[in-house]
Parts: structure tokens; C-alpha cells; sequence
């Protein structure tokens, strides 16, 4: 969701994939920036809030947690998190959580800036975090919280109380929106949403699917860097579009056997859990150093919401990744790994995330059973930098590579 | 009985769990475990089985580790551990709410680490104030009722939860009015106050009533010990011998608390409605003050301070149970609320795998010499 920090950069092709889903991002914050100087009321909101609502009513938004991530890939994350555990924020809090309300207090990081809320829109299909988080947001900035509460489904399967409890919030909360505002709902405003949104979710999605190809035409970790688009910009034609080149970028790198991973491909991995961003290159070059790619991972396919009417979007909302119950976690990446030819699994045991790391033990070993792969775990944290051993992480990945290696009888 | 033979048979029950529940199973009756923190447990009671409380216990993790990592909060690790263990054995189920993402898991890897014992969830809203939470909340029980009608064999009743009801809207009111007599009580120490509200987990509720109803009527006969400082504690869990001794050892009394297994369970009653359940749903919608409760005004921070002033507390201690997010939230508006209001307050992390209390000990023996 950051930006990874690479110095001399060659000149970009506007044309490209790349260039467009860059130049979304700035425009991403620069047009929240206008509105809040234009005095419109701007909010900051969970990135799996439905951003279908804010969309239509042409309300801006920006997320904590690209900033946050932003942040941490830029080498800021500690000075933040310190500044909130000064504040009494305890450091076994999610490191971005403790970013953002560092930043609330302190409303300046130049890594990442954006403008201060007049309200929040917390959604709680994450994680019940989240929910705290955005509390303390709102009681310390004094200013309205719009919640979503869309709860942990323990079952296989969305049920239509879960549907109608979601549904009347949705209804509310535009209902709030509407008077904190001034701006008003228009139905075909919406659909036109939804459509962008399907669009926008299917190109995401076909893109990440190039995975599946032998050699992938791409390097894994770029998803982490667009995935900040599927997050921000779901319902813009400009996002749609962008995706749509990127599809169109893989199909020729497949066709031309190139791919944006240099090197050979020896093995392909399905990582798991959020990127380590402060340690982003440490955590790739592991990797590549042994010829691994990263072919498979739930977190592309989290924000790729594909819905037929106003139900099959709210029971989209009910089934991201960490609203699903383990039968059904497990099934979904069982389903990429072998989709994508995933030969083994990286587990980031992430320090942050209580709910992704919780059950991810049982979670992963079924995983490996089913797809009879070998699966290897670190500790780390998405935004701390503190909580994680490069030592570590190098011996994991090694023994990852050598089990993957040898079942493929190379020892 | 005499308020020392009653407080040594508070103390047995609650140190003795496994006694409790071999003693229902002997006399034919059905265990179901009900996990933090807020379980229906008014349902497992009207369908004739013994709601018995699962919070954990202080003791070693090894089995857990399979499951969890370890910045998951001992109280969930302790449960699954001693799921894995076979302490919970002969129970018909266990509820496990969903509200908090460590709760979540817990009942996920419940599935597999116990599957001796099944898992029955209960989803509640977040959003409690609307019809629509409501609603959710009566789905989420009748999804409790008919797992429990297969396990137990019985058929819910509403008139049968309307006298359950009943049984726990009066054990509340003894446990509000018991809690509110200790605090004119100084003798009563901490440890004993702790094994008044831990017992009731282990107990039917009736039978728990009719013991604290005893110890009320003894103790409005008892003169008043001699005073000691006044202090109120917060928290998820305070029931550790080696933490209650250090608050008995060092003169402070406990006068009021903000603790989810003690006050939280008991300050809200099931109003009238047309049908039990609706009553039931009504009761869980208007709970508050709780950090697993969605709460953006954090009204929380404020009823410990009202309840601070009007208990005569020279200080807040708050209990934070390691690893327990919602509560790590909630300390720092809790904090910043009684600093204005001139309340000093003091932090103890606790877990339940501590051995070594001394830090903690410092800690409250420091601010004991600050407040007083």
C-alpha cells in the first residue's frame, strides 16, 4: 500500500500502468487536500469501509492505513510509534493504529502528510482494532464517527440477519454523512458507482491473477505498491483504466516471456499476511537472492469486490479476509496457492495483527497439507521496525528455499 | 452461617472449579462454558444446563503455543490451554463471543484444539442502539439456541427464560448491593472481595444469590473494621492470590471496581419486553462502559470517575491485562479523564502466567504512598 524509497529512479512511461497508478495516488491526496481548503468537510476512513457511500456522495476521504504504511516503507515508523506510546499508548497496540494517532497529535510527517478529518468512517470487517482505534480518534480530534460494524462471521457462508444488520448501517450512515455534509445521495449516482467499482475490482483482480503464469509476468511485491489504488480509488474511472493497462501490460509480457521480476524464477511462494513495509527490501532481496517470487497472496485479492446489486455488496463487505471464519480463510488461499502454482508459504507472523496472526498456525498448516507445500513463518510487524530480526527472516526464507528446492529433487 | 465460615466457602468454590463441575455432572446436569465477556448466559440456564464461566486460570502455557502466538492475551491462551489439557472435560459446549479479535480467535482454534468439546459462537453488534442491532443480537441467540437444543437435548422455553431472567436480574442486584456494602466494610479484603464475584461463575446463579443474600444480612450485622485507603480498580480480570495480597498487605481496600469479570457482568438488568429473548436482546443493547463495547464517547472513562468520587476513592489502579488491546486503548482516555479530574491513577500490567509480582508490588506501594 507505500511506496517502496528507490533512489534514481529512471524516467517513467506515462503511458504505463505504473505512471497511471502513481499519478492516482498523488491525485489521491492532492484532491483531499483541495477539498479541505475549499472548507468542504473531509474524513479519514478504514480501508474496508464501503467506499461506494463517500463516492457517491462526492465526499473525500483518506486512509490511516496507506498512511500509516506509507510512513513506515519510509523509514518513519518508530519516531511515530514512540510519540503514541509517550502518549501512554501501549507498544503491543497495532503499529498503525499508533501511527495515526501519533500523527493526530502531532499533525505533521513528512513522509507521508494529509489533512486533519472532520469526521471518521470506521468499518469493522478488519478487525474490532479498528474500532478502538477509530474511538480514541474521534473522542481525542472531538469530531463524529461513522461505524460500519460488520462482525466476524463465524459460519461458511454470510447469513441475511448479518445482511440486514449491515444493510441498516449502511442506510445510517449515509443518513449521517448527508447531515454532516450537506451533500445528498442520488441513486444513479450510486449504480454508477457500483458499476466503476465492479470495473475497477475485475481488472485488480485479472491483474493479480497473472500470478498464475509460469514465469509470473510480474514481481510480486509490485502489488504491495498498487495495491494502494485498489484501497483508495475503487470507484474512479481513472483507477479502472489503470488496471485495465496493467492487464494489458501482463498479457504482453506473456506473450514476450518478459516479467518485472528480474532474474530466474526458481520458486514460487504465496506470502502471507501484511508486508513487513519497514523492512520492505530487506524482506524482497531474501527472496530474491534464492530466485523466490511471490505468486500468491490473499491481501491482493482482499480489496477486489465483485457484486451484482446492493446484497451481493454488502455480502461483499461481510467476506474480506479477516471477516471470514478459518474453514473459509483457508479454502480461498488453498484455492490461489494451487491456482497459482504456489510451491511453498511465508508466514509473516505479524506483531501488529492479533486477528491475522491468531489462528494463522492452524490456519497455514492446513493450507500446506491440502497443497502438500512446505510452510515457514517470521516475526515481524507492518509498521514497527523494532519487531523484527533480518537474521531471522534470512535463515526462515533459507530453509523455505531448501525444502522447496529439495522436493523438487535439486538435493 | 458467620461471615467467615461464608467468605472460606466463597473461597473454596472459587478456588475449585473442577470440583463445581464434577459435583453438577454427578447430580445430572449438563456444563456449558461460557467464555468472556459478556455470554447469554440467561439461555444455557433456562435450557437446564449449568452456565459455568471460563476466563482462564493462572498457570503455565505449553499446550496453547501449538495455537496461538504469544502476544495473544493470557486469558484466551489460558482457556484454550486448559481446554487442551482436559480441565473443561464433560462440559456439553462452550460460547464464545466475538468481541474482541483475540475472541475471534480463540474460537477458531478452539475447533481444532478441542474438538471434544463443541464450539458455539455468538456474534454480537457492535452497533447496539438500533433496531437492527437489536435484531442481530435475537439472530445470534437463536443461532446459540438451536446448537444448544441439539447438544442438550432440550427444548427452549421463553417462559422458561423468563424465570432464568429473573434469577439473574435479582443476582445482580445482590451482587450491586454486596459490592456496595464491602465498601463500608474494610475487613473484607481484597482477596476475599475476589472470591465473592469469581464464585458466582462457577455457580448456578440462584444458589450463588441465596449465599451473598446470606452475607449481606451478616455483614449489616457487623460493625465496620478499621479504615483503610480507598481505592478503585479497573480491568479485565482481578483475580490473581498474588496481586489481592499485595492490595491486603498494604491496607488498601478496594471500594469499588471497573473490572469485566466482577462489576461489568452485573450493572445492567434485562428490562420487560413482549418475549424473553426480546428482553434478553434489550439487556445486551443497553450495556456500556465496557472497552469490548463500541463506545465513541467512552463513557467508560467518565463512570470511573463518578464512581471514584462517590465511593471516596483516593485513586484509580488500572489492571491492564497484557496484550488486551481494547483495554490498552481505553487506559489513555482514561487516564487523561481522571487527571482532569484530579484522580491519580497508576498502571499494573498483569498476565495471568506472572510468577513475580514484585514489580507490581513497588508500583502500588508507591502509589499508596502518593494518594495517601
Amino acid at each position: 500500500m507505500a511506496e517502496e524509497v528507490k533512489p534514481n529512479r529512471p524516467p517513467v512511461d506515462p503511458n504505463s500502468a505504473r505512471y497511471k497508478l502513481d499519478a492516482i495516488i498523488k491525485k489521491h491526496y492532492q484532491e483531499v487536500w483541495e477539498a479541505k481548503e475549499r472548507g468542504e468537510k473531509i474524513g479519514w476512513c478504514a480501508s474496508n469501509f464501503p467506499q461506494e457511500i463517500f463516492q457517491t456522495l462526492g465526499i473525500k476521504v483518506c486512509y490511516p492505513e496507506n498512511q500509516a504504511a506509507a510512513i513506515a516503507a519510509r523509514g518513519g515508523g518508530q519516531r511515530l510509534c514512540e510519540i503514541a506510546e509517550g502518549e501512554g499508548y501501549s507498544n503491543d497496540i497495532c503499529a498503525y493504529a499508533r501511527i495515526s494517532l501519533a500523527y493526530s497529535k502531532i499533525k505533521d510527517a513528512p513522509e507521508q502528510n494529509m489533512p486533519m478529518p472532520d469526521f471518521v468512517l470506521c468499518c469493522s470487517n478488519i478487525c474490532n482494532c479498528m474500532i478502538k482505534w477509530y474511538e480514541n480518534l474521534a473522542k481525542t480530534l472531538n469530531i463524529p464517527m461513522i461505524f460500519i460494524d460488520i462482525p466476524f462471521n463465524p459460519d461458511y457462508t454470510v447469513s441475511d440477519a448479518q445482511v440486514e444488520y449491515v444493510k441498516a448501517q449502511f442506510y445510517d450512515a449515509i443518513r449521517q454523512l448527508e447531515e454532516i455534509t450537506g451533500k445528498k445521495w442520488d441513486e444513479e449516482k450510486f449504480k454508477e458507482v457500483m458499476a466503476i467499482s465492479n470495473r475497477t475490482s475485475r481488472a485488480w483482480l485479472e491483474a493479480t491473477s497473472y500470478c498464475r503464469y509460469k514465469p509470473s509476468p510480474l514481481n510480486g511485491f509490485d502489488l504491495l505498491n498498487h495495491m494502494a489504488v485498489a484501497v483508495c480509488a475503487r470507484g474512479t474511472v481513472e483507477a479502472a483504466e489503470a488496471f485495465e493497462t496493467l492487464v494489458e501490460e501482463y498479457k504482453k509480457a506473456v506473450a514476450e516471456g518478459t516479467s518485472t521480476y528480474r532474474g530466474e524464477q526458481k520458486h514460487r511462494i504465496m506470502f502471507e499476511g501484511i508486508a513487513c513495509w519497514p523492512h520492505l527490501r530487506t524482506t524482497f532481496t531474501a527472496l530474491k537472492n534464492r530466485g523466490i517470487n511471490m505468486v500468491a497472496t490473499i491481501y491482493a485479492d482482499a480489496f477486489g469486490f465483485i457484486y451484482d446489486d446492493f446484497d451481493g455488496l454488502i455480502r461483499a463487505y461481510c467476506t474480506v479476509p479477516n471477516a471470514m471464519n478459518l474453514e473459509l480463510s483457508r479454502d480461498k488461499r488453498i484455492n490461489i496457492a494451487k491456482r497459482n502454482g504456489a510451491e511453498g508459504i511465508l508466514v509473516h507472523v505479524n506483531r501488529s495483527c492479533k486477528l491475522w496472526s491468531g489462528f494463522m498456525n492452524e490456519m497455514s498448516r492446513q493450507i500446506g497439507e491440502a497443497c502438500e507445500i512446505p510452510v515457514t513463518s517470521f516475526d515481524g510487524d507492518q509498521a514497527d521496525p523494532r519487531n523484527f530480526s533480518a537474521a531471522q527472516y534470512e535463515t526462515r526464507v533459507q530453509a523455505l528455499a531448501e525444502i522447496m528446492e529439495a522436493n523438487k529433487g535439486g538435493m | 452461617m458467620a461471615v467467615q465460615e461464608l467468605l472460606a466457602r466463597f473461597h473454596d468454590i472459587a478456588g475449585k472449579p473442577g470440583k463445581q463441575k464434577e459435583a453438577y455432572l454427578k447430580a445430572g446436569k449438563k456444563v456449558v462454558l461460557c467464555a468472556p465477556v459478556y455470554t447469554p448466559e440467561e439461555i444455557v440456564h433456562a435450557m437446564g444446563a449449568v452456565p459455568m464461566g471460563a476466563w482462564g486460570a493462572d498457570t503455565e502455557l505449553q499446550l496453547s503455543k501449538k495455537f496461538f502466538p504469544a502476544f495473544i492475551c493470557s486469558v484466551m491462551q489460558s482457556i484454550l490451554e486448559l481446554g487442551m489439557r482436559g480441565t473443561y472435560d464433560g462440559a456439553s459446549a462452550i460460547i464464545i463471543p466475538s468481541l474482541c479479535d483475540s475472541l475471534k480467535c480463540l474460537g477458531e482454534n478452539w475447533k481444532y484444539a478441542v474438538p471434544s468439546i463443541p464450539f458455539i459462537p455468538m456474534v454480537y453488534p457492535q452497533n447496539r442502539a438500533s433496531e437492527a442491532g437489536r435484531t442481530f443480537v435475537k439472530a445470534g441467540y437463536r443461532r446459540v439456541i438451536d446448537t444448544l437444543e441439539k447438544l442438550l437435548g432440550t427444548t427452549y422455553d421463553d417462559a422458561a427464560l423468563k424465570k432464568s431472567i429473573e434469577i439473574y436480574n435479582e443476582h445482580n442486584a445482590v451482587m450491586r448491593e454486596v459490592a456496595a456494602l464491602l465498601a463500608e466494610h474494610p475487613e473484607i479484603g481484597a482477596a476475599a472481595r475476589s472470591d465473592i464475584f469469581k464464585s458466582a461463575m462457577f455457580m448456578l446463579k440462584e444458589e450463588h444469590t441465596a449465599l451473598v443474600k446470606e452475607l449481606i444480612k451478616e455483614l449489616k450485622n457487623s460493625p465496620a473494621g478499621e479504615p483503610k485507603v480507598k481505592v478503585l480498580i479497573s480491568g479485565i480480570i482481578a483475580d490473581s492470590p498474588s496481586l489481592n495480597s499485595i492490595f491486603d498487605d498494604l491496607g488498601l481496600q478496594i471500594v469499588a471496581d471497573d473490572v469485566a469479570a466482577q462489576s461489568r457482568q452485573y450493572r445492567t438488568d434485562a428490562p420487560d419486553a413482549e418475549t424473553a429473548l426480546e428482553s434478553l436482546a434489550m439487556k445486551f443493547c443497553m450495556m456500556g462502559n465496557c472497552s469490548v463495547l463500541f463506545d465513541k464517547d467512552k463513557k467508560r472513562a467518565d463512570l470511573i470517575v463518578e464512581t471514584a468520587k462517590k465511593t471516596g476513592a483516593r485513586g484509580v489502579i488500572i489492571l491492564l491485562t497484557k496484550f488486551c488491546d481494547p483495554e490498552e486503548f481505553d487506559y489513555v482516555i482514561i487516564k487523561k479523564c481522571c487527571d482532569e479530574a484530579g484522580i491519580p491513577t497508576t498502571l499494573v500490567e498483569v498476565d495471568r502466567q506472572m510468577v513475580n509480582y514484585e514489580q507490581a508490588r513497588t508500583i502500588i506501594e508507591t502509589f499508596k504512598e502518593v494518594i495517601t
